[in-house]
C-alpha cells in the first residue's frame, strides 16, 4: 500500500479513500447571534491611536536598502564598463591600477627652490633651462642614499632630459623652418625636397647620436652612483655635475653660470632665451651672408650652448 | 456536491471573491467611516468561510468563532488606514480582496492559537503521553469525523494550513501562499510535504498502527 515517494506529495484526487475520510469532516455552522456579538463588540472598540507624526521605521528600512543596492549597481555598472573598454571607447581614460596606486603613494612636488641645506635639488643639471612640457624641477627631502630615492632621482632626470632632447629637436625644426622662409622672402634659391629631407634626416640623425652618447655617460654615470649608494654613502648634486674621466672639459662661461644663484641663472638665461627668439623671428631681415640650408645645417645645440660669447658670460 | 465548501446558513461566501473584489474598496470605505452596515455585510459574506477556516485548524467550534470575531474586529479597526492606502478608483483599489486579508488574519490567528495551546499544555502537564487517550476518546465519540480530525490534527500547523486552504477551501496555491505569507514556490514545497505527512498518517491508520 506504500506510494513512491514521488506521489505522496501529489493532490488528493476526488473520491479516493482519502478524500472520502477528510469529506467526512463536517464542520458546524455559527452561533446563533454571531454577527449581533461581532457588531457590538465593534460598538464598543475603543477608537484607534492616531497614527505616529515621526516618520515610520519601516520606511527608513526599506530606504536604506534600496539606496545601497542602486549605489552597489552602479559600482558594478561602471567595473563592467572599465573592465570591457566601453568607457575608453566613449573618450572617458581609465586609469590603470598602478597609476591609481602610483598617484596616491608618490607626495605631491614642492615648488622648486632649495628650502634648506639639508634639502637635495635632484633635477640634475640646474644650469639648464626646463623644457616647457616637463614635470618641473624636482626636490627630495634629505640625503639621497638608498637605491629606491636614487632610482627616483634618475627616473626625474631622464624625464627632464627626454623633454630637452624633445624641445631640442623642436627647436631645430623650427629654426630649420625659420631660415627656408627667410630665403624664400628673399627670393635666394631653396633646397630642392629631396635635399630637404636629406637635411633634415641629417639633423636626426645627428640628434640620435648625441642621444646615445647621453646614454652611455648616463649608463656608466648611474654605475658610479649605484655603487656610491650600495657603500652607504649619499649623493650630491655634485655627483650629478662631476664629469667623467674622458668627457670633454666644461667651459668656463658654463662653469660660472652653475654657480650662479638658482634665481640669477634662471633670469640670465630667459634673457638669453628672448635674445634667441628675437634674432629667430621672421621678421628680422635675413643676414646677408646666409650660405644654403644644405651646406650649413642650422645650430641644433641646446639654448644654453649658445651664448659662448665673452659679452654674454654673466658677471662675477 | 463538494463536501468541502458546504454551504451554510447565512454563508454567500458562494459568490466568486474576484467578483466581490470590485466592491471591496467601497466596503472598506464605508468601513472606513464607521458604518455598522458595512461590517454586518461582510460578517454575512465572509464569516462561514473563515469559520471554517478556522474550525478545521483549531477543532474547536467555540474558538474558531472567537478567532473570526476577533479577525473582523482587527479589520474594523484597521479600515481607516487600509482605506487610506486603497483610494477610491485607484489601481490598489481595484486589486483589494478583503476576503484574502480576513484569511490571512484568520490563518496567522489559528496558528498562533495552536503554538500557543502546545506551549502550554506541554508547559502546564509534563505528562505528555496522556494527549493521546485525549484524541482516542474524541475520535471514539464519532469515528469518521474523529478520523479525519485526527489525521488534520497530526499536521503541523503550516501544513495544517496548507492542506484546510487548498483542499477544503478549494484556494488556488497563489493565493493560499499569500494567505500564509509565503512565496508560491515555498507554498508548493510546504503542500507537497503536507500531503505526503498526511497520506503517511493515512496508510498507517489502515493498517491499524499509530501515525
Amino acid at each position: 500500500m506504500t506510494q513512491p515517494a514521488q506521489d505522496r506529495g501529489a493532490a488528493i484526487p476526488p473520491g479516493s479513500p482519502l478524500a472520502r475520510l477528510l469529506d467526512s469532516d463536517r464542520v458546524p455552522t455559527l452561533s446563533e447571534g454571531f454577527a449581533e456579538r461581532v457588531l457590538a463588540a465593534a460598538a464598543t472598540r475603543p477608537a484607534a491611536l492616531p497614527p505616529l507624526r515621526r516618520t515610520p521605521s519601516w520606511r527608513r528600512w526599506r530606504l536604506g536598502p534600496r539606496v545601497l543596492a542602486g549605489a552597489a549597481g552602479v559600482l558594478a555598472l561602471a567595473s563592467a564598463a572599465a573592465a570591457t573598454g566601453v568607457l575608453e571607447r566613449a573618450g572617458l581614460p581609465v586609469p590603470s591600477a598602478s597609476t591609481v596606486w602610483a598617484r596616491l603613494a608618490e607626495p605631491s612636488a614642492p615648488p622648486a627652490k632649495r628650502t634648506s641645506e639639508g634639502r637635495l635639488a635632484a633635477a640634475g643639471d640646474a644650469a639648464a633651462p626646463a623644457a616647457p612640457d616637463e614635470a618641473g624641477p624636482v626636490v627630495l627631502d634629505g640625503p639621497v642614499d638608498t637605491k629606491a630615492e636614487l632610482e627616483e632621482v634618475l627616473r626625474r632626470i631622464e624625464a627632464v632630459r627626454q623633454g630637452r632632447a624633445a624641445a631640442r629637436a623642436a627647436l631645430a625644426a623650427q629654426r630649420l623652418d625659420a631660415a627656408l622662409e627667410r630665403r624664400r622672402a628673399a627670393g635666394l634659391p631653396l633646397p630642392s625636397p629631396e635635399e630637404e629631407a636629406a637635411l633634415r634626416a641629417r639633423i636626426a640623425e645627428r640628434a640620435a647620436q648625441r642621444q646615445q652618447q647621453a646614454e652611455a655617460r648616463l649608463a656608466a654615470r648611474r654605475a658610479q652612483l649605484e655603487d656610491k649608494v650600495a657603500r652607504g654613502e649619499a649623493v650630491t648634486p655634485d655627483d650629478f655635475r662631476r664629469p667623467l674621466p674622458g668627457d670633454p672639459p666644461v667651459p668656463a662661461w658654463r662653469q660660472r653660470l652653475r654657480e650662479l644663484p638658482p634665481a640669477e641663472r634662471r633670469a640670465l638665461i630667459e634673457s638669453w632665451r628672448a635674445r634667441r627668439e628675437a634674432r629667430l623671428a621672421p621678421t628680422a631681415p635675413p643676414p646677408a651672408d646666409q650660405g644654403t640650408p644644405g651646406t650649413s645645417p642650422p645650430q641644433s645645440e641646446a639654448p644654453q650652448a649658445r651664448p659662448a660669447e665673452p659679452q654674454a658670460a654673466p658677471p662675477e | 456536491m463538494n463536501a468541502r465548501r458546504q454551504p451554510m446558513p447565512g454563508d454567500t461566501a458562494a459568490v466568486p471573491r474576484a467578483d466581490a473584489g470590485g466592491g471591496d474598496a467601497a466596503l472598506l470605505a464605508r468601513l472606513a467611516a464607521r458604518e455598522a452596515g458595512a461590517l454586518r455585510q461582510i460578517i454575512a459574506r465572509e464569516a462561514a468561510g473563515l469559520h471554517r477556516i478556522a474550525y478545521r485548524m483549531i477543532g474547536d467550534a467555540s474558538e474558531a468563532e472567537d478567532i473570526v470575531q476577533e479577525a473582523l474586529l482587527r479589520l474594523w479597526d484597521h479600515a481607516p488606514a487600509l482605506a487610506a492606502r486603497h483610494p477610491m478608483g485607484s489601481a490598489a483599489a481595484s486589486k483589494l480582496r478583503l476576503g484574502g486579508w480576513l484569511t490571512r488574519v484568520v490563518t496567522n490567528l489559528a496558528i498562533d492559537r495552536i503554538r500557543r495551546a502546545r506551549r502550554v499544555t506541554l508547559g502546564t502537564v509534563p505528562d505528555g503521553p496522556d494527549a493521546a487517550p485525549r484524541a482516542d476518546a474524541r475520535i471514539e465519540a464519532d469515528e469518521a469525523q474523529g478520523a479525519a480530525r485526527a489525521l488534520i490534527a497530526a499536521l503541523p500547523e503550516r501544513q495544517r494550513a496548507a492542506i484546510v486552504l487548498t483542499y477544503y477551501e478549494e484556494l488556488p496555491n497563489a493565493a493560499a501562499a499569500a494567505a500564509l505569507e509565503m512565496n508560491l514556490k515555498a507554498f508548493e514545497s510546504l503542500l507537497l510535504r503536507a500531503r505526503a505527512a498526511l497520506r503517511r498518517a493515512y496508510e498507517a491508520r489502515m493498517q491499524g498502527g499509530e501515525p
